[in-house]
């Protein structure tokens, strides 16, 4: 029975996952990708969980997969990269049930700290056959062939759907789940999973890398064939000698934009990876060039022109290289701009808008009006300055405390890097004390490690645990630190004092609400030796409050205008957005509007005018 | 018929509640419907926007193009400014008469432009507009966070494309239990806000 539903892009490739027979779906929490994994919960028989990092959720999805299992990965592009190891492997071995990679791009960075492609990684690094969606219904049913594909190829396949597929929201037809799910059996085959630098006498004693790189190598064939009859590449005619190449979200841009020309260009759409090398060949018969709409890197585009000069084809290949911006994010003008370049004999006829005169400013985000970070960062602000300390900095919501006004951590990388990084100044030799604040999820990503490696190489770097027990920048997903699972269940979660102890470091636990106690906890860790570990302890104020828990008791708070004389300590050291300065007045007042009675303004000023 | 609605905020505001029951009223009515939102980091007390595209046709896009939209809904004054010119100048804005400083405004950095300056520069780009205090009606009422549903009820009132009982359903039967009454209550209050001329 098929249904419609209303859903975003993530919601519908779940469902796709889903109605493929997937039993074993893992991933880390990141945009634009987290609502994935979310939304395959609730289904008997599947196991959906949240994993530490990408790489133990792809790891095990290879588990289950060897099992004759359907499994699924999860993650954003940051998450490839972390397991890009691991797909150097896998990519040799191949894979028994059905695996498909789910790596989302986000374009432009609007929720990410880089902006990247990942077919290159996945496509022209290791080798693997990618599908890339221009719609959500389109990735639904991508996943749903993928999954197939990927059994009858025995390789990874891999979705990359981009923000505006992942966050769109569109009708998506919902069929039904299959009634039963084939039984996990495993047999060893060693020649395959043995993934090592073995002989292999059949091979005359090649080494068994170089035999199973040869095995990946002639799937390339395969896959081309498939990708040549693939219902997600087609052909649109059109007049001119002008023809746009639209690569997944590109191609709807492309139709989008169609409406404001007033001719119909030929337009090739593209969905796969490979690329149909003989539709293409078809394509541009005649043609004289081809614009090429791709998210992000000129990719596709240095494909055509490969293809072109194996071929002997000669048609200017235009795209991502430099004819349409090479950084990010396609959009509708960008198109109509490039098509009045390529071909200036096409009109445009998009509907003109007034300018506007009006100063916008532009909006930052913070942390949220009642966030505990503010205590230990205001806190770590006054050590800081006090003793011209260095803080490296991590992901996740305490990021905010590195832009202004805060203006605290010097540096933010990668998941995890903020001790290693740390402990790197320490060991460079800078005689200041340095400092290192991650959250709790990122900790267990692999921070954990960082600390681990500080501890046995006793580097005196001060490590801050914000341990808010959940992660919260995605919406609230559990982590090895929360008690329980995605599905529910009470689990240990782990206990960081022990694990201090376990490994030989001074750790110090404070509530982020107690100023002066966190200010105490950072004074004694700068005057001790070697590594220190402060636990800043208390759950997210946002889902407490959702959930109606208290995690202070919320008070009127008022801005004494006699006793504030404007010294901005309250803004520039803590930075809450219901504080502002009047300028001509030189004083500070409280939206009440804003504030939610946190009251750690209070023990901010030094002047006793906020109470 | 087309109606493109962009809806223009702050993280937290309710933007994304309040698409969902544009699209599902759209949706009811047999209608294509499409949509994008900000979701993620940005939602952190950051500048959030929602697209809605609907139509009897073929939507592409889940973004609505320069001078394309049909409607506008400022949960904010700088935020809906932010995103007038995705506004066809022929078509309607709504804007809640709330004003959150930015970081940099709190700081004394940056100038949040005057409410008249704002006034002005909405009126000059298009002539039909209403703004109105959305957030102190639902302060009013109990909780700011009831700005969204107060909006919707203004919106049905002067978008003749919504019915006022179709939507009314929406907000009841997509509010959590604790507070199907008070958004209820709150859409009926944004719908009396508007006075009819």
């Amino acid at each position: 029975m098929k249904e419609k539903h209303y859903v975003m892009g993530d919601t519908a490739i779940a469902r796709g996952a889903l109605e493929a027979g997937v039993r074993v779906v893992a991933g880390y929490p990141g945009t634009p990708a987290t609502e994935i994994v979310d939304d395959c919960l609730g289904v008997p028989g599947v196991h959906v969980e949240w994993a530490n990092n990408e790489k133990v959720a792809f790891e095990l999805c290879t588990g289950a997969s060897l099992c004759h299992v359907r499994a699924m990965p999860v993650m954003k592009h940051n998450g490839t990269n972390f397991v890009t190891d691991f797909l150097m492997h896998v990519n040799f071995t191949g894979i028994r049930g059905g695996l498909v990679l789910i790596s989302a791009d986000d374009p432009g960075g609007l929720s990410s700290q880089n902006e990247e492609d990942t077919r290159i990684l996945v496509h022209q690094y290791a080798h693997l056959p990618i599908f890339d969606p221009c719609s959500p219904q389109e990735a639904k049913a991508m996943v749903k062939e993928a999954f197939d594909l990927s059994e009858k190829t025995e390789l990874v396949f891999c979705l990359r759907p981009v923000t505006r597929v992942c966050h769109a929201r569109g009708i998506v037809e919902f069929e039904d789940l299959p009634k039963d799910l084939p039984a996990a059996h495993y047999e060893p085959d060693r020649e395959r999973f043995i993934m090592s630098a073995v002989e292999m006498p059949k091979f005359g004693g090649l080494k068994r890398p170089q035999i199973r790189h040869r095995w990946l190598n002639e799937k390339q064939l395969l896959l081309r064939g498939i990708m040549e009859e693939s219902a997600y590449n087609w052909i649109e005619k059109g007049e001119g000698k002008i023809g746009l190449v639209g690569c997944g979200m590109g191609y709807t841009l492309i139709k989008e934009a169609e409406q404001y020309l007033d001719q119909k260009l030929p337009l090739l759409k593209l969905g796969t990876l490979p690329l149909p090398r003989e539709k293409i060949k078809g394509f541009v018969q005649g043609l004289e060039k081809v614009v090429i709409f791709e998210e992000t890197e000129p990719f596709v585009e240095g494909l055509f022109k490969r293809i072109f000069q194996e071929e002997k084809i000669e048609v200017e290949v235009l795209g991502r290289s430099g004819f349409v911006p090479s950084d990010g994010e396609l959009n509708v003008q960008m198109i109509l701009e490039t098509v009045a370049k390529a071909a200036p004999r096409v009109k445009l006829a998009q509907p003109q808008v007034p300018t506007l005169d009006l100063h916008i400013p532009i909006r930052t985000r913070t942390q949220c009006v009642g966030c505990n970070y503010r205590g230990i960062l205001n806190a770590l602000k006054q050590t800081v300055r006090k003793h011209k300390g260095i803080v490296a900095g991590d992901i996740g919501c305490h990021d905010a405390g590195s832009f202004r006004p805060m203006e605290l951590q010097s540096t933010i990388y990668c998941m995890g890097s903020s001790v290693p990084m740390g402990s790197g100044m320490v060991l460079a030799g800078v005689n200041r004390p340095v400092f290192a604040f991650i959250g709790d999820s990122t900790f267990y990503h692999n921070g954990i490690l960082g600390l681990m490696n500080a501890a046995n190489n006793k580097i005196n770097v001060k490590v801050i645990l914000g341990e808010n027990t959940v992660t919260a920048m995605t919406g609230f997903q559990p982590h090895p630190g929360t008690g329980v699972t995605l599905a529910g269940e009470k689990t240990t979660p782990v206990n960081v004092p022990k694990l201090a102890e376990s490994l030989g470091i001074s750790y110090r636990v404070v509530n982020p609400y107690d100023i002066k106690q966190c200010r105490e906890a950072l004074e004694a860790a700068v005057k001790e030796e070697g590594p220190s570990l402060i636990v800043s302890s208390m759950p997210c104020y946002l889902l407490s409050t959702r959930r109606g828990q208290k995690v202070f008791e919320p008070r009127e708070v008022r801005v004494d205008p006699e006793r504030c004389n404007g010294c901005m300590i309250c803004i520039n050291d803590f930075g809450c957005p219901a504080i502002s300065i009047n300028k001509e007045q030189k004083k500070v007042s409280i939206d009440p509007m804003i504030c939610v009675g946190c009251a750690l303004c209070a023990d901010v000023c030094k002047r006793g005018a906020i109470s | 018929m087309k109606m493109d609605v962009v809806i223009a905020g702050v993280g937290g505001q309710g933007n994304i509640f309040a698409s969902l029951v544009i699209s599902q009223y759209a949706m009811n009515k047999k209608l294509n419907v499409l949509g994008a939102e900000t979701i993620g980091a940005a939602q952190r007390g950051g500048s959030v926007v929602s697209h809605i595209r609907i139509s009897d046709g073929t939507i592409y896009s889940p973004l609505i193009s320069r001078g394309q939209g049909d409607l506008l809904v400022g949960m904010e004054y700088v935020e809906m400014m932010r995103h007038i010119r995705l506004l066809n100048p022929k078509g309607t804005y709504l804007l809640n008469a709330m004003k959150i400083p930015t970081v940099l405004n709190n700081m004394g950095l940056d100038e949040y432009p005057a409410r008249e300056e704002i006034l002005q520069a909405a009126r000059k780009y298009c002539l039909h507009g209403w703004v109105i205090e959305a957030s102190a009606l639902a302060n009013k009422l109990g909780n700011i966070q009831m700005t969204n549903v107060v909006m919707l009820g203004a919106l049905v009132k002067v978008v003749p494309f919504f019915d006022y009982h179709e939507v009314k359903w929406l907000v009841n039967a997509n509010s959590p239990e604790r507070f199907k009454e008070a958004n209820v209550k709150g859409f009926e209050e944004g719908f009396k806000l508007i006075k009819s001329n």
